[in-house]
């Protein structure tokens, strides 16, 4: 079972995605902020983040670039309600890219390709 | 017998005696008497007589001259009026050339103006004025001595009725009447190196006279007036009799060089003033192009700000949006298909999922704002959109075909926005209710231009109502609510891209894009 961090400062959208990817059989751990997402991480292991760009005062990119750097084996997934990121250079260390919608269909099936080809790129490795 | 205007000689008796005596019978008989008589005094008053008609006939003669001064000083004075107050190069011409010509002022039969351009390095036939044969020469006299007009009349007459008809007449004459400014040989061009006219006679075999020039004047003896003002060669005017054949005297030459001064200085003033004038206009128009750009500008920050303002409200509806939308479809999954309230619960699916697809719109709207523009492949823009929209044309039982054209160049354009045009137009034609269900999609070559056109077979619709989907945020019946091909309309006006939507209630719905291939502004 793959564990999820997905970090969003909204509590009811974490509050969605929690619920909506445990019924998809993953493990999913959430945190409302940069500092709530780094104690997370050191606390366990994550197989992928699914992160809001826009967090409160801080940038989702930001984080991102922090995880690239210290967790390069985890991908991530940036989840935004500004489609304009996804031509954004700065969101291309991103493994994923999708806009915030009602229906999650694309962040699961995103999720599910991100972690198959990590999946195969152990496989290779090893 | 003292006649009228000689009142004066009633005062003086000396007078009367010296002005009148002298032409007297009375005392012509008397001084033949004297003679006769052997009077010594006889001889004496003879000569004293002889005397008197002498000084009185220089004394006319000096008053004719003086006379003759007087007009013409008259005449220079009112041609140096109309001269120093008009800048109107036309107007100044046609006063000189008439002033030339007209028995009022030197009474020269022709004459044609030459103007120096610098520019060609040239000294060039301009205006030429004069009547062609005698015939046409005594009419025109006959007018002007009829209408008794003075100066300032006879150029404005002249100007506004026959300057074109004598441009005219002798157009060809003028186009050969062109010398090369260094051409230091050719007569013309002496005259105006030298500053000074030169009467030519005897043209045909003057040694300095090239045989073409005499030939073309057709004259023997003419006169080179140049024009100069202060230092500056302007021009050339070549007067001659050539209906009348009245020699060019010293004094007509001398006349004729006080006269060019004037002459000179107001055509260089008028075509300094044209210069001027041409120079205002170009800064005027910079001056309106500025502003428009400074309108522009503030428009665009207005439009940039309406984007900001909208981009966040989006953003801040979409969040509770997707919230309700997620948890909607949360609940509607685990509700059991006998549940009375799944009914509402899909109904909120389905309004949260309409509500995102017109924030995507407006989304898009701001992002049309700022149009990035590069070179692409067009027909490679077009696979790739039939590619990713072709499950759902196929599901439909749509039938698409692309025609592209031989040798395409890149277009520039927006390669987002072009994309987003072509696939919204599309998702209409997928919303279509027709019987054919086809989609044809070519791309051509015209001019500088490559010319897409999409014709959707399905829909049959009025121009009315097209022409009404593509005003923002319309709605109908068939094609729904929203931006859609509104925002296409202004995606594309904004890159300067024109965009034609043609409906045929028969032949469906027909799009005609013209995209550019170069970089140069679009109007």
């Amino acid at each position: 079972m793959s564990t999820l961090l997905v970090v969003d400062d909204e509590a009811n959208i974490r509050l969605l995605y929690a619920e909506e990817l445990k019924d998809e059989g993953y493990d999913v751990v959430t945190a409302a902020s940069s500092a709530e997402a780094a104690e997370k991480l050191q606390g366990g292991l994550f197989d992928l983040a699914v992160l809001d760009i826009k967090l409160k005062n801080e940038s989702g990119i930001d984080l991102l670039q922090k995880l690239v750097k210290e967790r390069h084996e985890m991908p991530v997934i940036l989840c935004s309600a500004f489609s304009c990121y996804k031509d954004d250079f700065s969101a291309w260390l991103a493994d994923g890219y999708v806009v915030k919608s009602g229906d999650l269909t694309e962040l699961k099936q995103e999720i599910a390709r991100v972690l198959a080809k990590k999946a195969q790129k152990i496989k290779a490795e090893l | 017998m003292v006649g009228v205007g000689d009142e004066e000689l009633l005062v003086s008796k000396q007078q009367r005696r010296l002005e009148k005596c002298g032409e007297c019978p009375v005392f012509a008989n008397d001084l033949k008497q004297l003679h006769a008589d052997g009077n010594p005094l006889a001889p004496l008053l003879s000569d004293l007589l002889s005397e008197n008609h002498h000084q009185k006939s220089q004394i006319q003669s000096l008053v004719s001259f003086l006379d003759n001064k007087t007009l013409e000083m008259r005449f220079l004075h009112e041609l140096g009026s109309v001269l120093q107050s008009s800048v109107d190069l036309e107007e100044v011409l046609s006063v000189a050339l008439t002033a030339i010509t007209a028995g009022k002022g030197f009474g020269m039969n022709r004459a044609f103006l030459l103007l120096c351009d610098r520019e060609a390095g040239i000294l060039k036939g301009y205006l030429g004025i004069g009547p062609r044969n005698l015939d046409e020469a005594s009419q025109v006299w006959d007018e002007i001595v009829h209408d008794d007009n003075d100066l300032q009349t006879l150029s404005q007459n002249f100007r506004q009725n026959k300057l074109s008809s004598e441009r005219a007449k002798f157009h060809d004459l003028l186009e050969q009447l062109t010398v090369p400014l260094d051409n230091k040989d050719h007569i013309i061009i002496k005259a105006l190196d030298g500053r000074h006219p030169i009467m030519v006679q005897g043209a045909f075999q003057h040694p300095d006279v090239p045989p073409e020039l005499a030939r073309l004047l057709g004259v023997d003896s003419f006169l080179l007036m140049p024009l100069i003002s202060r230092n500056r060669r302007i021009g050339m005017i070549i007067a001659d009799n050539c209906i009348t054949n009245r020699p060019i005297t010293e004094e007509d030459m001398h006349s004729l060089e006080t006269f060019g001064f004037p002459v000179a200085f107001a055509i260089e003033r008028a075509s300094l003033y044209d210069k001027l004038q041409v120079e205002l206009n170009r800064v005027t128009e910079a001056g309106e192009k500025l502003k428009e750009q400074q309108e522009l500008i503030v428009r665009m920050e207005n439009m940039a700000l309406v984007g900001r303002i909208t981009s966040s409200i989006a953003h801040s509806v979409r969040n509770p949006l997707m919230i309700i939308g997620g948890f909607a479809r949360s609940m509607l999954k685990n509700s059991p298909a006998s549940d009375p309230k799944r009914t509402f619960i899909e109904s909120i699916v389905a309004e949260t999922h309409q509500l995102e697809g017109v924030l995507d719109e407006i989304l898009n709207y701001s992002d049309s704002l700022y149009p990035t523009r590069d070179f692409w492949d067009v027909s490679q823009l077009i696979e790739s959109m039939l590619r990713d929209s072709s499950d759902t044309l196929t599901a439909l039982g749509y039938a698409t075909g692309y025609s592209p054209g031989h040798d395409l160049p890149p277009v520039y354009i927006d390669f987002k926005q072009l994309s987003y045009c072509l696939r919204t137009l599309l998702q209409n034609d997928i919303n279509g209710v027709g019987t054919d269900l086809s989609i044809s999609i070519s791309s051509q070559k015209e001019d500088d231009l490559v010319i897409i056109r999409i014709e959707d077979n399905s829909r049959h619709i009025s121009q009315a109502e097209l022409d009404h989907l593509l005003v923002p945020f319309s709605e109908t019946r068939d094609l729904g609510a929203g931006l859609g091909l509104a925002l296409c309309k202004t995606m594309l006006e904004k890159q300067g891209i024109p965009f034609v939507a043609q409906a045929d209630e028969y032949n469906g719905i027909h799009y005609t894009i013209a995209l550019p291939t170069s970089k140069e502004e679009q109007s």
